[in-house]
């Protein structure tokens, strides 16, 4: 029956396909264009197969997502291209990755410059509490140069079958009818440093954005904005005795002075440290913050150099509208970095291997044209299985970083080893463990307890103040 | 065991020491606080030299090796009674029990203190200081009865009154008004506006504090909203 009615709608097309080919996703799609405005009927078309050729992607951006996503295409039998603007380009970045990332995106072993089995949360007052006492032999957070991994997922994808060219994208000509394909213009840098590169076209049938915070895929299909903080980083080297201590500990710092709604940090890297704080309100005082930060540290990096100043945007939500059509986002470019903690590299490595994966299987491994209901697909799985960590850090963000008390109420509560473990199995497996009940009870009941202490003096201090 | 169940029959005895007490702990502070921001006095205690005069580092593009510039020497915070990163509780003594109000107070400085002249951690001296080892009952005889006693009084004050009022307009009485569904839901509201409007700031800091629990869902939902609607502009948070 639904062949028939499918049958009588292609008739009136000017230009039907080959076969048609029942969509077993029909229903779904149908239910999507009935929410949607009555006028489009996306979900009768039959997709097309492609004749005598495969689903052509781009991934624009060589980071983690586009270099997880261009790989996963090219595995699925998509002709793939990656667009990247700098292949050597030296991220500013924490560097940090879960223990799950090694595993899910096999990663060798020698990217690792260090592994962090020990953190110390240092409160306004300096109360430090130290962390990673629960930590299992074989569980670390891994610290990387984000140079050494870009590359190391770009080659990869590459040897999958990926075309990856250096050049920077411009600016995309959305199709005018729904099977025109997507035109990129971009500048083709060919190798010769200091040309202008060349501009050149291309044609392609969709798009994954995976071009970071300032995405200009993004701004091509007007994906809207989104609040982000400024993350500010310095790279100082310290002598050797120094660096010791720093040998597998990473630190960070909350306090007014810092930070007013956000941490500093102090992240051994390969032979140096990187000691940086962000913001996201007080954007302009950012220097401030930052030597205020060197302050605080400032018995541990005494004498350090400093060898790199940088700073990069930092997305605080995802965007109103993620894909468009046939054009998706992912990763830094959608927005998907968590809260309280910043945490943005594996999630963008996932969130591209997840678009591709949707892309791959809408496409019947490229032999299909795809269409925006296999894009969301892609958006309702990242959603569903992600949303809950989302949401707990941001709650823990509002509860505990928003004045000296609470973070001082934090730093307390994160000596507990209950909290410890929880934290680590969630940050380091990406799983909001549930925990047994009694010791979530305890753990309420201690949360309050510190928050009212904490808050408790807040008061006596202002009583001093008067 | 014997310390925690400190009787109550000491608290006028305590508050008066105290305030005497207050008096000296304050003085002892103000000669740790003299020497202000703004004085490079090269304390003993401090370790730290300072090779050039404290500037805000230039935005610095390309890589270049620099020095790394410090804040001013201010003077670290010292108490008499702040020994190895703790209190020393037995400084503490009074009549051969802990003085818990003090070493609240004592903290309450010393965070104070730390809040305008930030200090560096340090792993030779590092804090050790829980605040979970002052006994609840001393937080709460501190904190918590004397904010009862008011909110209670308040709840007092307008139950009285509003079951007046209801009376005479009505004429229905005290008993039968607590059998009214309409005088029970009254009597919530009233409870609630107490407990948590106890500011006239408190009305709009509850209402920006719902705002913000479901805006973080709300930026994440807007993806499957299809309208042509500018959402963007909506769903920033207010600056």
């Amino acid at each position: 029956m639904a062949t028939f009615a499918l049958k009588s709608f292609t008739g009136l097309r000017q230009s039907s396909p080959d076969q048609i080919n029942f969509v077993s996703h029909v229903p779904s799609s149908l239910s999507r264009s009935q929410r949607r405005t009555s006028l489009k009927v996306t979900a009768s078309r039959a997709s097309p197969k492609l004749a005598n050729r495969s689903l052509r992607v781009a991934v624009i951006g060589g980071g983690p997502a586009g270099g997880a996503a261009a790989e996963t295409l090219a595995q699925g039998g998509i002709e793939t291209i990656l667009i990247e603007r700098k292949m050597d380009n030296c991220k500013p970045c924490g560097g940090a990755i879960p223990l799950c990332m090694v595993g899910e995106f096999n990663l060798p072993l020698d990217i690792i410059d260090r592994r962090v089995t020990k953190m110390k949360m240092i409160s306004p007052s300096n109360i430090a509490v130290d962390i990673g006492r629960t930590l299992k032999e074989h569980e670390y957070i891994g610290m990387v140069r984000r140079e050494v991994l870009d590359q190391y997922l770009r080659e990869r994808a590459e040897k999958s079958g990926a075309t990856v060219i250096n050049g920077l994208f411009l600016k995309m000509d959305l199709p005018e009818e729904w099977d025109s394909p997507y035109v990129l213009h971009y500048t083709e840098y060919d190798g010769k440093t200091g040309a202008t590169g060349q501009k050149k076209t291309m044609e392609v049938d969709a798009v994954i954005g995976a071009d970071g915070a300032n995405s200009r895929v993004a701004k091509s299909i007007g994906a809207g904005d989104y609040d982000y903080a400024i993350a500010f980083q310095e790279r100082i080297r310290i002598p050797d005795d120094k660096m010791t201590y720093y040998e597998d500990l990473a630190e960070m710092y909350v306090g007014d002075d810092v930070s007013p709604d956000f941490y500093g940090w102090v992240f051994p890297k390969c032979d140096h440290v990187a000691v940086g704080t962000g913001t996201v309100t007080h954007k302009g005082d950012i220097k401030k913050f930052q030597l205020a930060t060197r302050n605080r540290a400032k018995d541990k990096i005494l004498g350090g150099k400093i060898i790199r100043v940088e700073a990069h945007p930092i997305p605080e939500h995802p965007r109103p509208r993620r894909l468009s059509k046939r054009v998706a986002l992912v990763g830094d470019a959608a927005g998907y970095v968590t809260k309280c903690s910043g945490e943005g590299i594996y999630f963008a490595a996932k969130s591209g291997r997840m678009c591709a994966e949707a892309i791959v299987e809408g496409s019947q491994n490229g032999k299909k044209m795809i269409d925006e209901s296999d894009l969301r697909k892609y958006l309702e799985k990242w959603d569903k299985t992600y949303l809950p960590t989302y949401r707990v850090l941001d709650v823990l963000q509002k509860v505990f970083y928003r004045s000296n008390p609470a973070r001082e109420a934090f730093v307390e509560m994160c000596g507990d080893e209950y909290v410890q473990k929880m934290t680590f199995d969630s940050y380091l497996y990406k799983r909001v463990a549930p925990g047994s009940p009694l010791e979530d009870l305890k753990l309420a009941v201690n949360t309050i307890g510190s928050v009212f202490r904490a808050n408790a003096l807040r008061r006596e201090i202002e009583k001093l103040n008067v | 065991m014997a310390l925690l169940f400190s009787p109550p029959i000491f608290i006028p005895k305590i508050s008066l020491s105290l305030l005497s007490k207050n008096r000296f702990s304050l003085l002892s502070a103000t000669r740790a606080n003299s020497s202000d921001t703004g004085i490079t006095s090269p304390a003993t205690a401090t370790n730290v030299d300072v090779n050039e005069p404290p500037a805000s580092t230039p935005v610095v593009k390309k890589e270049e090796v620099e020095e790394m510039k410090t804040t001013e020497n201010f003077t670290k915070f010292e108490d008499a009674r702040w020994v190895n990163g703790t209190w020393d509780l037995k400084q503490f003594g009074k009549d051969g029990k802990t003085d818990w109000d003090d070493v609240i107070v004592s903290e309450a400085k010393r965070r104070k203190w730390l809040e305008v002249n930030p200090e560096t951690t340090s792993n030779d001296e590092p804090v050790v200081f829980d605040t979970s080892i002052i006994p609840w009952w001393a937080w709460m005889k501190r904190y918590h009865l004397p904010e009862a006693e008011l909110l209670n009084g308040r709840a007092a004050m307008i139950g009285f009154f509003m079951a007046y009022f209801v009376d005479s307009l009505t004429g229905v009485g005290l008993v039968d008004q607590m059998g009214n569904f309409f005088c029970k839901t009254l009597l919530f509201v009233a409870v609630a506006g107490v407990l948590f409007i106890r500011k006239n700031e408190d009305v709009d800091k509850l209402k920006k504090l719902f705002d913000e629990t479901t805006l973080y869902d709300k930026q994440w939902q807007a993806a499957w909203k299809d309208g042509e609607e500018d959402s963007s502009s909506s769903l920033g948070s207010k600056k």
